[in-house]
């Protein structure tokens, strides 16, 4: 079994999460905007090396930018 | 000469008994420094009533996050317990702290930091991914070497399956291969007591060695896809429930520092009351005496 969106380097988890935001975008404008708040994500992250902390990051930007280097790697 | 030499000595014995016998005698000038305590007390109470009534609401909708999440968590975990699958034992593994960003919650932060140092130690085949600012301080002064990633930015709101979603993005993509992956996160027993408990997720290669695993028919391919998605739903799970507790401790320790501000504020109502009817008393008195020392004259 192949898919699609593993060739593009997408994991199974930001699959969902792009099929979800499909789907909340396609509802009615009174829901939409109530479900639309339950896909928001706005975490920062670091990653750390020997004990010190990197630098602080938007971890919604660092996924789509590791994916493409991914993506680019298995291609 | 003898009487000189001794003064010294004894003026530094009566300046030490004086400085000693000032806060005893709470005369005119601690009114004012009362005044004032009060004053600050009186606030502090009324910004701890606010928070635990902002609190109080934020919890309601937080346990109603939890149940469904719990549920949701749940049931994606039976496969495994159907399956047997066990923690591959002496591999590399990855702690996933679930604490948040916010303090002024009681002693929830730290217990999950103790028990995550009571669980590493003498593990050094552990690594660490910390979730919230709290328990990253805390850890990182104890166990900075093992930490590997940090996410900051939760507890702001109820934690969106996104939220979590990006999370195990995050640590699928680390390089090292972890045979097992350990969430610790508060367990809610009740509005009083939360314990530091650890959910698993497995790797595909436990999964694979799993005893009843032949009872699912698994594609390969489609292993890797089920043991991300596992990781986000019991991340989802302990994220939601890690929220509740936060939220209902931050209630119960706002609650006792309310209390706490009353009962601070009726002693020193008391000892305002009773110094200010001091120092009237010593006030009249003097004016009587020295009334009656006039007329002697």
């Amino acid at each position: 079994m192949s898919f699609a969106w593993k060739a593009a380097g997408i994991t199974y988890n930001r699959y969902l999460a792009i099929a979800a935001r499909v789907v909340r975008r396609s509802l009615k404008e009174g829901p939409r905007l109530q479900a639309e708040r339950r896909g928001e994500m706005d975490l920062r992250f670091a990653k750390w090396q020997n004990g010190k902390q990197g630098e602080n990051k938007n971890l919604g930007d660092a996924n789509a930018s590791a994916m493409a280097e991914h993506a680019a790697e298995t291609k | 000469m003898l009487s000189r030499a001794a003064r010294p000595a004894l003026s530094v014995g009566n300046a030490a008994l004086a400085r000693s016998a000032v806060p005893n005698s709470a005369n005119y000038a601690t009114l004012r420094e009362i005044e004032g305590r009060l004053k600050s007390i009186r606030n502090i109470e009324k910004i701890t009533k606010t928070m635990k009534i902002v609190a109080s609401t934020k919890l309601t909708r937080a346990q109603k996050a939890m149940t469904e999440s719990r549920t949701y968590g749940q049931t994606s975990n039976q496969v495994f317990e159907e399956a047997e699958t066990k923690p591959l034992e002496d591999k590399k593994t990855l702690m996933v702290i679930c604490s948040s960003d916010k303090g002024l919650c009681g002693g929830i932060h730290s217990g999950l930091s103790r028990a995550t140092r009571r669980m590493v130690e003498g593990n050094s085949n552990v690594d660490i991914a910390i979730v919230g600012e709290k328990c990253k301080a805390q850890l990182s002064r104890s166990n900075a070497k093992q930490i590997v990633l940090s996410f900051a930015g939760v507890g702001k709101d109820v934690p969106t399956f996104a939220d979590a979603q990006a999370i195990a993005d995050q640590i699928c993509l680390l390089p090292e291969e972890y045979a097992s992956v350990k969430i610790l996160y508060n367990k809610f027993i009740n509005a009083q007591s939360y314990e530091p408990t650890p959910i698993e997720a497995f790797s595909e290669e436990a999964i694979t060695q799993s005893p009843n695993f032949a009872a699912y028919e698994i594609d390969d391919a489609v292993l890797a896809n089920m043991r991300e998605y596992s990781l986000a739903n019991s991340l989802f799970w302990a994220l939601a429930e890690g929220h509740a507790c936060e939220q209902s401790a931050r209630r119960n320790a706002m609650d006792n520092a309310s209390k706490n501000a009353g009962d601070m504020i009726s002693k020193f109502t008391i000892l305002y009351n009773r110094t200010r009817q001091a120092v009237i008393t010593g006030e009249l008195v003097e004016i009587i005496t020295g009334a009656t020392a006039s007329e002697d004259m």
